[in-house]
């Protein structure tokens, strides 16, 4: 029944659109097109969040992301920017002997500027 | 299919729609068979030709004798057969039947049938699936392409599975990494020469990291192995593949069901494992960390 199962799929949604067949079919077609692209967006989110993450790992080190994947780069270490993320929260011990093998192998721009840390009293 | 009669024999609107219907069977037998395929123009072609009563002149009689048994025994499994089974002989049966009454070269879906039974006939394959047999060197091979060993069948007196141990790995199977540890389970990608209760070893291990060592690959760590165990081969959730333009009339629902295999892992190898008694102070076991940089990739 194909009114069932687009009320099944309009369970959440608000006001009518959750109890009325013509309301909530025009909801959920646009939920499903949404999900749709929402699922090629996640793929560019996840990496965005990733790189954050990673950009934060390494600037606690006195690294900038751009500086540190191009060191990764030239030592040809092949690790993705999602174990990458994953390392640099659960296993900084790693990830700092990551963040020195990059430094050592591409010292970076003499201009970059680290922010100084505030001293909190 | 219908649509195309109509524009053809556009100036013949007044005939009655059967009489068009079967002049374009008269003509053009290839049709029939395109148009047949689809059961919901089949609906209609029906209605069509048997709805209209006053024809004066009897019915023309069918050339192709394919239309009266499609008529007849209008069962296509490939809408209503649910096991795969089935669709694949019952496939095959019915290219046979196409084959024989069908005397012209001008379909090509046809001709690429034909070709594909000749070539399959010796191997007992079916025409449309593309079921590759793989000799064991042919596994070994993709299978350490994408990262992984089939070892055997997990015994029933095997220890494989272990207390957690700190330490961990990154693994790469195919293109997706992951960072393992004892004990963990990981879905990949359905995994195809391994069965349940197989065991497997993950050969490209691209870092390994323990409480007093960090092993870094370049790319990856030679003489590193992840053990695991295939847990189960499983299909993902369905996800619900919907299309539309609005205001053009168009919508498209699919569903899609991903296949995948879980593995849990039990052991790895290649880094140090030390044990830290609870008796030493925890500044000193952080202080132990080394760094080991391995001499080439």
């Amino acid at each position: 029944m194909n009114k069932k199962k687009v009320l099944e799929l309009a369970k959440g949604f608000r006001g009518r659109s959750k109890n009325c067949i013509r309301i909530a079919r025009e909801r959920v077609e646009k939920a499903l097109q949404y999900s749709y692209r929402d699922r090629r967006n996640k793929k560019r989110d996840m990496r965005s969040l990733w790189i954050q993450r990673i950009n934060a790992g390494t600037r606690v080190h006195g690294v900038n992301y751009g500086n540190f994947m191009h060191g990764l780069l030239k030592e040809n270490i092949q690790l993705n920017r999602k174990v990458l993320s994953e390392i640099s929260m659960h296993e900084p011990y790693s990830f700092k002997s990551l963040v020195d093998i990059s430094r050592n192998a591409f010292p970076g721009n003499k201009n970059v500027v680290v922010p100084p840390r505030k001293v909190t009293f | 299919m219908i649509f195309r009669m109509k524009d053809r024999f556009g100036l013949l609107t007044m005939h009655t729609p059967i009489r068009r219907c079967l002049q374009a069977l008269n003509r053009e037998p290839q049709p029939t068979l395109s148009l047949f395929k689809d059961p919901s123009s089949l609906r209609s072609f029906s209605v069509a030709a048997f709805s209209n009563h006053n024809i004066s002149s009897p019915l023309p009689i069918f050339t192709n004798s394919k239309p009266a048994s499609a008529f007849g025994k209008w069962h296509d499994p490939r809408y209503f057969s649910t096991s795969k089974q089935d669709d694949h002989t019952k496939k095959a049966d019915i290219h046979e039947e196409i084959e024989d009454e069908d005397d012209s070269d001008d379909n090509y879906d046809d001709e690429d049938e034909e070709d594909y039974e000749d070539d399959d006939d010796d191997e007992c394959v079916s025409v449309s699936s593309s079921k590759k047999v793989y000799t064991a060197e042919e596994k070994e091979a993709e299978a350490t392409a994408i990262g992984y060993k089939v070892v055997g069948p997990l015994q029933k007196d095997d220890q494989v599975f272990k207390p957690y141990e700190p330490a961990f790995a990154v693994v790469q199977i195919g293109s997706h990494q992951f960072k393992v540890s004892n004990g963990d389970s990981i879905f990949t990608e359905r995994l195809k020469f391994c069965e349940v209760n197989d065991k497997l070893i993950l050969n490209k291990v691209l870092l390994l990291g323990s409480a007093s060592q960090t092993i870094i690959g370049r790319p990856i760590v030679p003489d590193a192995a992840v053990h695991a165990v295939v847990e189960e081969h499983a299909l993902d959730a369905k996800v619900i593949i919907f299309k539309k333009k609005r205001r053009k009339n168009y919508r498209r629902t699919k569903g899609h069901r991903q296949e995948l295999t879980k593995l849990r892992i039990t052991d790895i190898e290649g880094v140090e494992k030390p044990q830290i008694e609870l008796a030493e102070k925890p500044s000193e076991s952080a202080k132990k960390e080394q760094e080991k940089v391995p001499l080439s990739a």
